[in-house]
């Protein structure tokens, strides 16, 4: 919401000298936010007033003209100009050379110079309204008219800003700031807010006294939807301009002036608050009736837009039909036309969640229903009527009031709320006198009485419609008018509690940190929502995912079940840049399925697990390497992490993995995730054509971290151990697993032989078809003497013969 | 002889302090003391002596060699302590490997440092599940039941799930703070606890804006706690963080779900306050609504809020880390990409 200073002053006497940026920061520290504080001449400078002394042909174009131009200090100049509407004694606007206008009001901001127009020197520019960001004030009636200024009789050379009236400071507040507070959507309201933080007098507006007028006849239907109405039929009017004072102060806080009519009733909302509405009185037919529409009843809103109205509408109608829809927009039936002379005028109070609903469902808010939605209290309508009715007796001296009438059967309770002091001093951390409460709430409108320890409150109609409801809503005005800045803070004591130990949180952080400090993977985040190409693509199906009504994007429906479809989306997006790298994902994924709640037996939340999952992604020439790469990261996660190990097994083929290449991952007989080569048709689908992509997903709830770290200590071997590699040729349908199987049958109590481990594997041209060299690492000692090498070399030629007889392995080297 | 002897000592002094390297002293050292040194050969003439005279030279001739003995030895150490094996061409500027690459989000960073910093001051670690009923992300934190947050421009509600009682209403989380209550209803009072997660907003994306984004929570709730001593909590909090003294203002600011509420800004670190572009030129930069949790949301939590009261917070750690590293737009946080991601070690 923009508003002007020179505007709020006409309510309080802010000084001349108050530092704008104090203003702004008071406001914004107690009150509102202000997001900008602007001085509004600043965007005129360098513009002044010019008297056209004499208007002659350029020698070189027909369009344009020489005007001898006087601007100011008995400076005459040439400036060419094309305008159509030039004549002799005009005020214009010049901008001199340094001012920034926009050609035709169009483009980029540009600085005028010296320039000349073909062949002629001209000194700045005449401008348009257009040109110097003032068409809404001065619209142009025809092109190329050139804003005629005659009506402001200054003297030549006179800053456009003084002669204008735009010497005014345009303070911007953040809506958002204040949806909370109804009575600050106007200047009288945040004028009030002002006058209390400074102690500065609040002017009073003058009410309007209704009585000898005749009754006018209105029907309120629904009070509880309309709780206030009040009508008058005011006569021998016109359509007109607006004072240009009018105009400026509604174009310099963003409408746009229409007619005086039209403008009277946005100047009273834009200075109190309260919208108001004028009906052309002559298109009533019979007498106004506030009531809900029927189902499907039609109304013409003044934008002309057609709506079909349902009986959740409130509209206000004449005896035939609709000719507003209440709180929103007029209608077009009963809109002020050129030749409008009467009026109904309208200030009315609804209520705020049906003006809402209302403007909602047609998708047609309004400065009006904006208001209304946050909840105004009905006394208002006073205040704007009045500030109304002496705007139409400014403007139109001749007008005579025909009907009045004030439906207001519920007159608004003030709140009044008891707040003990010691609890408002307890939990403020501040000891306050009665005079200082009431001084500081009494500023705001508040009447204060004292009993005991007991503050009774009663709060002003301004605050009552739900802003101000509980004892802590007052501790919060009190916080604010003492200044929050103001308040230190204790620091807070609490009573020694036991460490704290969450195992489950600490185990994600440790897997988390393992991936990427340890295994060199990269962490990666991505939206709960997946691409439908990349679900096709990795899970085949929807089936069982949960899907948003309203989603991101029409092919973005669905939220994950799986975090692999992201990722395969991720790596592929990523192959643009890197060939090879891996990365990780720890995110909660979701299944339409067992609805409970821990917490509320009558909620029904869907199944929700915390899942991790990786991509590894290199050439598919490596797949070896790549694999061995991978199945190590999980291999090892267990020991690094310290919780209960997992195993590999081969059980359920994912969907989305390769015929070979997979692998489930299990804790106990627990099934916890998948370890996987995605199939050559999944990275097709998703994009990906020479990369291997391996992937696993774990849910780390099935995860049981140990309560400490589960390191054993074993003594340092007194005796040396050797490494024996073996190397050996064996069928390549043989197993790396029965090869160790076999090896370690001969490690049996007393023996030398301590442990094997895999050295590598070979398939190629040193080897025959149909076999491949595996090398292993034979670890042998013994734990009571050193062993002589003959001792080595049995126990190694009694492992050979066993691999010989059992898995016809032919030895190679060692 | 005597003459021979002590011109021997000289030279073989200047030769050994004269090699450079342990080869060229093996072999001055052979030169003077070997099998055809100088040494020995001069003995050799020891025979041609008068009696008399040899035990005195022999004397002086054990005197040389052992003085020359420890001169090599001496000078060995010296050299064996200077000496490199690798060529003196040998490049020192050519970079490192780099250890492997991986690393964790930039906001997965900036919540473990929140919940170090936390922890240290005795604060839990909560997470609550991203799919909510209505009834905990807006009925049990007092928003009005026609509040516009609940509307569908607002909230990613679920297809099929959209309509009904506010129990059976199901969205993905547009804010923690529901999880408060669920925490609260689930533990016994006093609560200290933090509660990070990603929340989800139907928006129009742009570099501020974005559907999913991360905040974290921090809430106590005890009988002796007044308004304003969050601030110092906050102070610590963000000064740890950060590594540097934070100044931290709170002002007024409304959210249903706390009474008193504030907005809470930091001192811009960007200009140090001074006023710049990152701070639109205030110096401060709001980063989190906070307050006292409201009398309803203490009753939702089954609590009497005549008896407890609290100091609650909402970090954005999106803003916090953009502050940090001078991000500029929030959509790289979700965008998996790599060019950006590494640059956080």
């Amino acid at each position: 919401m923009k508003l002007s200073l020179n505007w709020i002053k006409d309510y309080v006497a802010i000084p001349d000298d108050m530092d704008l940026k104090k203003l702004a920061y008071d406001l914004t520290m107690s009150t509102v936010e202000v997001e900008d504080v602007r001085p509004l001449a600043a965007s005129f400078d360098k513009l002044i007033v010019g008297i056209i002394q004499e208007v002659l042909p350029h020698p070189n174009a027909d369009k344009l003209r020489i005007c001898k131009t006087d601007i100011g200090n008995g400076e005459i100049k040439d400036i060419v100009c094309g305008g159509a509407n030039l004549a002799k004694g005009m005020r214009v606007a010049v901008a001199c050379p340094g001012a920034v206008v926009r050609w035709h009001g169009e483009g980029e901001p540009v600085v005028i110079k010296n320039a000349k127009l073909r062949g002629v020197e001209s000194f700045g520019m005449i401008c348009a309204s257009s040109e110097i960001g003032l068409a809404d004030l001065f619209p142009a009636k025809e092109e190329a008219e050139i804003t005629d200024l005659s009506a402001f009789d200054v003297p030549a050379g006179t800053p456009l800003a003084d002669a204008l009236d735009l010497n005014d400071i345009i303070l911007e507040i953040d809506n958002k700031s204040m949806t909370n507070r109804p009575d600050l959507w106007g200047h009288y309201g945040i004028a009030r807010e002002i006058a209390a933080l400074y102690h500065l007098p609040l002017k009073e507006i003058k009410k309007f006294d209704a009585s000898g007028i005749p009754a006018m006849k209105v029907e309120v239907q629904d009070s509880e939807r309309c709780p206030r109405y009040i009508g008058a039929e005011i006569d021998h009017l016109s359509v007109k301009p607006a004072p240009y004072q009018m105009q400026n102060r509604i174009w310099k806080v963003g409408m746009r002036p229409i007619n005086a009519l039209v403008d009277i009733t946005n100047y009273v909302m834009l200075a109190t608050g309260q919208p108001t509405h004028a009906f052309d009185a002559d298109h009533i037919k019979g007498n106004i009736i506030v009531r809900r529409a029927a189902d499907k009843e039609e109304l013409l809103l003044l934008n002309e837009k057609k709506l079909e109205l349902t009986p959740d509408d409130l509209v206000i109608a004449d005896t035939e039909s609709p000719v507003g829809l209440a709180g929103v927009m007029g209608g077009s039936k009963d809109s002020v036309l050129p030749e409008t002379n009467r009026v109904i005028l309208e200030v009315a109070n609804f209520n705020a969640a049906g003006i809402r609903r209302t403007a909602l469902r047609y998708e047609n808010r309004t400065e009006a229903s904006a208001r209304y939605e946050k909840a105004i209290d009905p006394e208002r309508c006073e205040q704007a009527l009045s500030m109304a009715m002496e705007l139409f007796r400014e403007i139109y001296p001749e007008m005579e009031i025909k009907a009045f009438s004030d439906t207001y059967p519920e007159k608004l309770v003030q709140k009044e709320i008891d707040v003990p002091v010691s609890w408002l001093e307890h939990r403020l951390g501040k000891e306050f006198s009665q005079e200082t409460l009431t001084n500081l709430l009494g500023r705001l409108g508040f009447t204060v009485a004292f009993d005991g320890d007991n503050m009774h409150v009663i709060v002003p109609t301004w605050r009552s419609t739900g802003d101000i409801s509980i004892k802590d809503d007052v501790m919060e005005e009190v916080a604010r008018m003492y200044g929050y800045e103001n308040f230190d803070g204790e620091k807070i004591t609490t009573s020694f509690t036991g460490a704290i130990n969450q195992l489950e949180i600490d185990l994600e952080r440790k897997i988390k940190e393992y991936l990427a400090f340890r295994c060199g993977m990269q962490e990666v985040f991505t939206y709960p929502w997946m691409d439908d190409q990349y679900i096709h693509a990795v899970l085949g199906s929807t089936e069982g995912m949960l899907a948003i009504s309203t989603p991101p994007s029409p092919t973005e429906k669905f939220i994950r079940s799986s975090l692999l479809p992201n990722l395969v989306k991720a790596v592929s997006e990523n192959l643009r840049y890197y060939s090879e790298f891996s990365i990780f994902e720890g995110a909660r994924v979701f299944f339409d399925r067992n609805y409970v709640s821990d917490y509320d037996e009558t909620e029904k939340l869907p199944e929700q697990r915390k899942h991790i999952g990786g991509a590894f992604t290199g050439d598919y020439k490596n797949i070896n390497a790549l694999f061995r790469q991978a199945k190590g990261v999980l291999e090892n996660m267990s020991r690094y992490t310290h919780m209960e190990a997992l195993h590999f097994q081969q059980e359920i083929k994912p969907v989305w993995a390769d015929d070979v290449v997979w692998l489930n991952l299990f804790r106990d007989d627990v099934k916890v995730g998948d370890f996987a080569l995605l199939s050559k048709k999944a990275a097709l689908e998703s994009g990906i054509k020479n990369n291997a992509v391996l992937l696993f997903e774990i849910d780390i709830e099935l995860l049981k971290p140990f309560t400490s770290r589960t390191n054993t200590f074993t003594h340092l071997p007194e005796y040396p151990l050797m490494d024996y590699d073996l190397s050996m040729l064996v069928e390549d349908t043989v197993k790396w697993e029965e090869i160790k199987d076999v090896i370690l049958s001969k490690k049996k109590q007393g023996s030398v032989l301590q442990s094997v481990s895999f050295v590598e594997e070979y398939k190629g041209k040193q080897v025959p078809a149909g076999k491949k060299s595996v090398t292993v690492r034979l670890v042998i000692g013994s734990l009571e003497k050193t062993l002589t090498s003959n001792e080595i070399e049995a126990c190694a030629e009694s492992i050979t013969k066993v691999l010989r007889k059992k898995l016809n392995a032919e030895l190679r080297s060692k | 002889m005597k003459e021979k002897l002590e011109e021997l000592l000289r030279e073989g002094k200047e030769k050994i302090l004269a090699a450079g390297t342990e080869n060229a002293l093996q072999e001055v050292k052979a030169s003077l003391l070997g099998k055809q040194g100088s040494l020995t050969e001069i003995m050799k003439e020891m025979p041609k002596l008068d009696k008399s005279e040899r035990p005195e030279i022999g004397r002086i001739v054990n005197e040389i060699k052992n003085k020359l003995t420890g001169l090599v030895e001496q000078k060995r150490e010296e050299l064996v302590l200077k000496a490199s094996e690798i060529p003196a061409d040998f490049d020192v500027t050519v970079p490192g490997t780099a250890p492997s690459g991986g690393g964790l989000h930039p906001i997965t960073q900036m919540c473990y440092d929140l919940n170090d910093a936390f922890r240290s001051m005795g604060f839990e670690i909560y997470e609550e599940e991203d799919i909510t009923s209505e009834l905990y992300a807006f009925d049990k934190l007092n928003f009005p039941p026609n509040h516009p947050a609940r509307e569908s421009m607002d909230t990613y509600w679920l297809e099929g799930h959209d309509t009904g009682a506010t129990n059976e209403k199901l969205c993905l989380r547009p804010h923690l703070t529901g999880g408060s209550v669920r925490y609260m209803q689930t533990h016994k009072p006093p609560y200290r606890f933090v509660y990070p997660g990603r929340v989800y907003r139907n928006e129009t994306t742009d570099a501020r804006h974005e559907r999913a984004f991360f905040q974290y929570e921090a809430l106590i709730v005890d009988k002796n706690i007044d308004f304003a001593s969050g601030k110092i909590m906050l102070q610590s909090v963000l000064s740890k963080v950060f590594g540097r003294e934070v100044p931290v203002r709170m002002r007024i600011g409304f959210f249903p779900f706390v009474e008193p509420g504030f907005e809470i800004d930091m001192g811009c670190l960007v200009c140090g306050g001074k006023g710049c572009s990152v701070c639109k030129n205030v110096g401060w930069i709001e980063i989190m609504p906070g307050g006292t949790p409201h009398p309803n949301v203490l009753r939702a939590a089954g609590l009497n809020p005549d008896e407890f009261t609290g100091f609650y917070v909402n970090i954005g750690l999106d803003r916090l880390v953009m502050m940090r590293y001078g991000v500029d737009d929030v959509r790289l946080f979700h965008s998996a990409d790599l060019r950006f991601l590494q640059q956080f070690k």
